[in-house]
């Protein structure tokens, strides 16, 4: 188990690096800001004085041995556009995606599952098509559009719900269900199939046999093991989310890392879109780190790392 | 199948039970307060340091906060602000009399020693001022009195005061005192409005400043949002979640002109739209072939049809709203058949033009022009890249910058030294064109401060360009706004927004 780790975490870091590595020269072979910060007009001699100023004058591979310095010290530097330190510009974004992550994998999982077990259990009852309708339209309806439409009824139509911002809980609902609408179709499609799996199974013919109600049989063996393609899937979701996250954040203006991932790379704030990168790969890595841990818990069965 | 739409219901009833508690709340919040008044942006200020980034989101906010040495009145004319009065003592001197009983917000008076400091700290290489461009033609600055200071420019200079209008005074004393890292974070001026919170990504609220030299400002406290989505934005004002929005296109105009209570609030200004066309490299090199190209394109449908009339028609590279226009230069009108004729002499029919393009710029309108373009015998190809990308080729080397792309160009100075000196002098980053008359007669032209002449040197200046066509001016720019109807405001040539200006409408 701790060679495991071990192990895991050496990928981790590899992985981590590669990402920031590919990030950093791409972002950089792309132009950098000085053109974008300069007002029109400004003289060949005043760019490339503030160019000499940012130090982008200095050759790549050396400005990447101050990256990756800086890196090792913890240090991800000064936003250039914004002239703050970039992780206190990422800091203040975090806490917002955080609570819109968590409420959209509320959503999704909370709405997801329950509709998956019962398409599962009730399948070919009238209830599970239109159920199955909302879990196409969640899967098939873009983000962006879902967005808009959930504005245009529910804000501006109905004046239920606020259009925009952070004001308060109810300005999560929108971009929670709008984030959240794909992850529940999926959940409910995994858990409708391992559930589906699971009933057709020995055991729970033995269990009804010996004349436990369905519901007992399902609530006490059949979701256990169907839990762990469920819980893949949300390691999985949760980078769906950040990436998903780019858009609804645009989209309902929320302060999150998605709308400052945006901005930065618009800006080409190469050190704020370092810092997210960095802070979304370990989010990760820890979390399918996360979800292997668990397989192991909710099932003796699997031993990680081998014998 | 009855079954289905019953549950169907079943779940809309289940949908709406969801949503109906938190509706009475929000639609409280909805009524808009007449003290106050919101003003969506598409980004956040990158720097409230007035001196740190030049950029619309930033200025739109902090120069609210902060006082310029002179400023624009509605006419566009330049008028006091910080300072009462100035004299031209000789052709590089000026002397500005400092007002007094203007006060920061931290009660200190405002001096002449603040108005130095500011424009030492604006030139100085150190701070980084992307604004350095505009104030490097000054030498010096001296507090001559407590109430005088006296600038020298390198040389004559006359686009100094077009210029100062940018200049936002800042306090000596909190500057050295606190550094430059907590001053943008802690912004103290002497506006009519002093900074409450910045939630960085989320908005920026003022309050007002109850003793403000020029009066009572018109809001007791003013919301900045930030708000990327244009659609969004619109729908923050249908709703009543701001007052104002910001940077609107065309057609969501006319969206929110068939709203009864909001209106569209814009005007022109000193941007122009053009067309670059590379003189230095590639078919465009003919000069019959750039012809072409001029008499190809059709600006009265582009106006009408793709700028739903917020653009007007412009033959030169700059706007009415510049100095140093020149009322009918003409020359380039729109003639296919003789934009056909001139590529058949130049022997260019099918030319391949490359088109560069980002999306800065409206797709629609490259589209439009490529296919204006193609129906008198051109070849376009466009090449669409990020806008970095997009900056760099454009400056970058003949070779490199395409044959053609489009630009909105204002240089904030509402001069044509700004707009044309810059695109079309040899030399500059942006000019693909080299022409040795044309260079003498812009540089006559930024080197007396006798406005007769220079119209003279400038009214020449766009001879050349008409003939020579190394870019091509299509439209004048509007700025456009969406608003309550309630507000009264109207927006200027050179883009500022000033809350001091605007009311609730009594």
């Amino acid at each position: 188990m701790p060679r495991y780790l071990f192990n895991r975490l050496l990928q981790a870091a590899f992985t981590i690096f590669g990402v920031m590595t590919i990030v950093f020269f791409v972002m950089r072979l792309s132009g950098d800001p000085v053109l974008l910060l300069v007002p029109e007009g400004a003289t060949r001699e005043h760019i490339e004085a503030l160019r000499r100023e940012l130090g982008f004058d200095q050759p790549i591979w050396r400005q990447y041995m101050t990256f990756l310095t800086g890196l090792l010290n913890f240090e991800l530097g000064v936003s250039v556009v914004q002239r703050v330190p970039a992780w206190d510009i990422l800091a203040s974004r975090i806490p917002y995606t955080l609570a819109l992550a968590g409420a959209a994998l509320t959503v999704a999982i909370g709405l997801g599952v329950p509709a998956g077990i019962i398409m599962a259990v009730w399948r070919g009852r009238w209830f599970e098509r239109p159920i199955a309708a909302l879990v196409v339209i969640g899967q098939s309806m873009p983000t962006f559009l879902t967005g808009i439409l959930m504005i245009m009824l529910f804000a501006v139509t109905l004046r239920w719900l606020p259009s925009s911002g952070v004001d308060g809980p109810t300005s999560v609902i929108m971009p929670a269900i709008a984030l959240g609408m794909l992850s529940m179709s999926t959940f409910a499609r995994m858990a409708r199939i391992a559930v589906v799996d699971e009933l057709g199974k020995d055991y729970v013919r033995a269990a009804l046999a010996r004349g436990l109600p369905l519901g007992k049989v399902v609530t006490r063996h059949v979701l256990r093991n169907a839990a762990i393609p469920v819980v893949t899937i949300a390691a999985l979701e949760v980078g769906n989310l950040l990436a998903g996250a780019i858009i609804v954040e645009t989209v309902f203006a929320w302060p999150g890392i998605g709308q400052l991932a945006i901005q930065g790379i618009q800006s080409r704030d190469f050190l704020v879109v370092q810092a997210i990168v960095l802070f979304v790969s370990l989010v990760y890595v820890v979390i399918n780190l996360a979800a292997d841990l668990l397989y192991a818990s909710i099932d003796p069965r699997i031993r990680l790392g081998g014998s | 199948m009855i079954n289905g739409m019953r549950g169907w219901k079943q779940l809309v009833l289940v949908f709406l039970a969801l949503f109906a508690a938190p509706a009475v709340i929000t639609n409280a919040m909805a009524q808009a307060s007449r003290d106050m008044i919101t003003v969506d942006l598409p980004n956040d200020a990158a720097t409230l340091d007035p001196h740190l980034q030049w950029d619309t989101d930033s200025y739109t906010v902090y120069r609210n906060i902060f006082d310029n040495l002179v400023t624009r009145d509605p006419s566009g004319r330049i008028v006091p602000q910080v300072a009462e009065s100035w004299k031209q003592v000789d052709d590089t001197t000026i002397t500005f009399k400092i007002r007094g009983g203007v006060k920061f917000h931290d009660g200190t008076p405002l001096t002449a020693e603040d108005v130095v400091f500011s424009i030492r700290r604006i030139t100085d290489p150190v701070l980084r001022s992307p604004q350095l461009s505009q104030f490097d033609q000054i030498a010096s600055a001296e507090a001559t009195d407590p109430t005088t200071v006296t600038l020298k420019t390198k040389a004559p200079y006359p686009a100094l005061m077009a210029q100062l209008v940018k200049l936002s005074i800042v306090p000596k004393a909190v500057l050295e005192r606190v550094g430059a890292q907590a001053f943008n974070l802690q912004p103290v001026g002497s506006g009519p409005y002093k900074l409450r919170s910045w939630q960085r990504g989320i908005s920026v609220t003022l309050d007002a400043v109850p003793d403000y030299w020029r009066g009572k400002p018109p809001f007791d406290a003013a919301t900045f949002r930030v708000v990327p989505d244009v659609a969004t934005r619109i729908a923050d004002l249908q709703t009543g979640k701001a007052d104002i929005v910001r940077q609107l296109g065309p057609d969501e105009a006319v969206r929110i002109k068939s709203d009864t209570k909001l209106q569209v609030l814009s005007a022109p200004t000193e941007r122009i739209g053009y067309m670059f066309i590379n003189a230095l490299n590639g078919p465009t090199q003919d000069i019959r072939v750039r012809r072409a190209i001029a008499h190809a394109i059709d600006r009265k449908t582009l106006i009408e049809a793709l700028l739903q009339g917020y653009g007007k028609e412009v033959d030169v590279v700059l706007t009415p709203a510049n100095f140093g226009y020149i009322e009918g230069i003409g020359g380039n009108a729109y003639d296919p058949a003789k934009a056909k004729a001139l590529l058949k002499e130049a022997n260019a029919v099918n030319a391949p033009l490359s088109f560069l393009t980002s999306p800065a710029y409206d797709r629609r309108l490259v589209e439009a022009l490529q296919q204006m373009l193609q129906e008198v015998g051109f070849k376009v190809d466009i090449q669409t890249m990020d806008q970095p990308t997009f900056l760099r080729r454009r400056q970058g080397r003949p070779e490199e910058a395409g044959s053609i792309s489009l630009g909105r160009w204002s240089c904030a100075c509402q001069d044509a030294d700004g707009v044309i000196f810059p695109l079309f002098r040899s030399g500059s980053i942006w000019a693909k064109y080299a022409n040795a008359e044309f260079d003498k007669e812009v540089d006559a032209a930024r080197s007396t401060l006798d406005e007769a002449k220079r119209l003279v040197h400038y009214r020449r200046s766009f001879e050349i360009l008409r003939d020579e066509v190394p870019g091509l001016g299509l439209y004048q720019d509007y700025v456009i706004y969406g608003a309550r109807r309630e507000i009264r405001w109207q927006p200027t040539a050179n883009e500022a927004f000033f809350l001091f200006d605007m009311k609730w409408q009594p």
